[in-house]
């Protein structure tokens, strides 16, 4: 980050859409990779397992519905469910006999599919009213998941992921899970940069900004909005099926709950709408946040630096983890992805003031 | 100059509620002219562009395009027919840059699926190469190359409006619909726009249906014009002529009062 530019200048129109335009960034994904990649050798287990690989996963949820939410403008309050059903329909497939690699991608599949009917929704609502319509979806997959045994195993049973190998490497070992989940988290990632790109993100985003231009130029709203709804519930319900084999490896219906959705729009919304890095910061700033900042607070009191009940404590961090998020809204309503943009266009002309992207 | 009727409008009647905004209003414009469409407040002008782009469907009478009856589609369906217009209030995409926002113009003429996102170099990477040639030409007549990284909101209102008029170009529309292109803009920004319209029209062949307010624009762009009132055609012909007439000067300052 630490480099100065006096300006980026291509000379082909490939050269201008390249995703990393600066050879300084493109060095640091290149580094960032390789760490990823090789985080189980130097990252330990306990860390790994509990920390990096939750991290990654959320952050491919996370990319799923800021393609819905932040590109589209489309609120979605149930992405749990969605993801709900691509976990479920991947385990079921599997038992069903479907190779792995097979079932994941139907399992997105028919995520998509039901994701789409209840999108249908937001071609007749907007703004709150979809928020309740995905509600009603959260409320009812949530419903039908617990009621059908068929789907749940019971109204009480924890469905346990079977054995299964993706090209022909068992997803058995910590490691075998992180790489299979950072993998489709880097795909994510990469095909989320590309929509941006493309004339689909666009489409995307001109439905999001003023409905009535778009379409003046073209967009079909109806089928723009529903390939945004297919797209994400897509993305979603694989991410699902991800989480279920990787991380869960036994899933219950309270794992893909309403405060799952919320805690997911909060991700998005704090890492800031739209923003692939955003979604990453979010991810982890959502999940990992609350226990960085319990361990700092019980550290200090344990060193008498926090003069305070035992009750009290408990419920510091939760308080700070609160003011945080307020306090980053305030200052930046664009999240800490507009955060991170501010601080690498600072170094970009340091020592001068004034940035061309 | 001569030629075909491009965009024919017969006795086009919208009502909204109890108010009739355009009574049996006719008009044909011809392939290769600018047309102009004035009028006071109210009288009905962007309801008839609104009624030939979709906004609101007439409740009588039929709009063709070159000889396609397009009414009754939706607004999407009459643009990738080949209208574009631009709006009285500016209409950009605030999320997007200057280049991106003009590459919307393009749309009409891709084919965006998520696959070919996620195959972008051996997908789509073809075909945006392919349009952005088409907006940098646009992007070369308009003059708006050092404006092109930059966010739409953060340029001027003169900018933004040509931004808005490359963002129409870029559709090679058949019928080029302005909507107070020269609105809110300085005599400068205005002699400007009235240029680049000519200029455009020069290098592309363009059909104009134009509205505007200011009639040192309207005699200088114009070959023909309508005037409304109250929904009403009230003239049409050359542009001087239009003006001239009694009937317009009347709507526009009222009547001269009779010495009595």
């Amino acid at each position: 980050m630490f480099y100065r530019l006096s300006g980026t200048y291509h000379t082909s129109y490939a050269a201008d859409r390249k995703l990393w335009k600066i050879p300084a960034d493109r060095w640091m994904v290149i580094l960032l990779l390789i760490l990823a990649v090789l985080a189980p050798l130097y990252v330990s287990p306990l860390y790994l397992g509990s920390y990096v690989l939750p991290w990654v996963i959320w952050s491919a949820a996370a990319l799923s519905l800021t393609l819905l939410m932040g590109l589209a403008g489309q609120l979605h309050f149930g992405f749990a469910a969605v993801m709900a059903i691509g976990a479920y329909a991947s385990i079921h497939l599997v038992r069903f006999g479907v190779p792995f690699e097979l079932a994941l991608l139907l399992s997105g599949l028919i995520a998509a599919a039901i994701g789409t009917v209840f999108g249908g929704a937001a071609l007749r609502v907007k703004g709150l009213y979809l928020v309740m319509a995905t509600l009603a979806m959260q409320y009812l997959v949530d419903w039908v998941v617990v009621n059908v045994p068929a789907i749940s195993g019971g109204a009480h049973a924890t469905l346990r992921t079977p054995e299964v190998s993706f090209l022909f490497v068992p997803v058995e070992s910590l490691a075998a899970r992180y790489w299979l989940a950072l993998g489709w988290a880097v795909v994510l990632t990469v095909f989320f940069m590309n929509v941006k790109r493309t004339s689909f993100g666009r489409a995307l985003v001109a439905i999001r900004d003023k409905d009535f231009a778009a379409a003046v130029i073209g967009v079909d709203p109806f089928r723009t909005k529903l390939m945004a709804f297919a797209t994400s519930s897509f993305m979603g319900g694989v991410t699902g099926a991800i989480l279920a084999y990787c991380f869960y490896r036994a899933v219950t219906p309270e794992q893909f709950g309403f405060n799952v959705s919320i805690q997911l729009v909060a991700m998005v919304l704090v890492g800031g709408l739209g923003s692939v890095i955003g979604s990453w910061l979010g991810a982890g700033f959502v999940l990992l946040m609350p226990i960085f900042l319990t361990n700092v607070v019980s550290g200090l009191a344990a060193g008498g630096w926090v003069p305070v009940s035992q009750n009290f404590l408990s419920h510091l961090p939760l308080m700070i983890y609160g003011a945080m998020i307020i306090g980053f809204l305030l200052l930046e309503p664009l999240g800490l992805a507009k955060i991170y943009d501010n601080i690498r266009k600072y170094f970009l002309v340091w020592p001068f003031r004034h940035a061309r992207s | 100059m001569t030629g075909d009727n491009v965009l024919v409008c017969d006795n086009i009647v919208r009502r909204f509620g109890g108010v009739v905004a355009l009574k049996n209003v006719s008009v044909a414009v011809r392939q290769g002219e600018i047309f102009g469409l004035v009028g006071p407040n109210g009288s009905g002008k962007t309801t008839l562009v609104n009624a030939i782009t979709g906004f609101y469907p007439p409740q009588d009478g039929t709009i063709t395009l070159d000889g396609q009856k397009i009414n009754g589609l939706k607004p999407f369906r009459i643009a990738s027919m080949g209208v574009a217009r631009t709006f009285q209030n500016v209409a950009l995409f605030h999320g997007m840059s200057v280049l991106d926002n003009i590459l919307m113009g393009r749309h009409i003429f891709m084919k965006p699926n998520p696959l070919a996102s996620f195959l972008y170099p051996w997908w789509a990477q073809k075909e945006e190469i392919a349009h952005r040639r088409h907006v940098e030409e646009v992007i070369d007549l308009l003059q708006l190359a050092p404006a092109r990284d930059e966010h739409v909101d953060v340029i001027p209102l003169g900018l933004q409006k040509r931004v808005e008029l490359a963002r129409a170009l870029c559709a090679e529309p058949k019928l080029l619909v302005l909507d107070e292109p020269m609105a809110g803009m300085n005599q400068e920004e205005k002699e400007y726009m009235v240029r680049f319209i000519l200029d455009a029209q020069d290098a592309l062949g363009l059909t104009v249906l134009i509205i505007e307010h200011h009639m040192d624009v309207v005699t200088a762009l114009c070959d023909r014009v309508l005037v409304l009132n109250n929904g009403q055609e009230i003239a049409q012909g050359p542009a001087r002529e239009a003006i001239a007439d009694p009937r317009v000067v009347e709507a526009y300052i009222g009547k001269p009062r009779n010495a009595a």
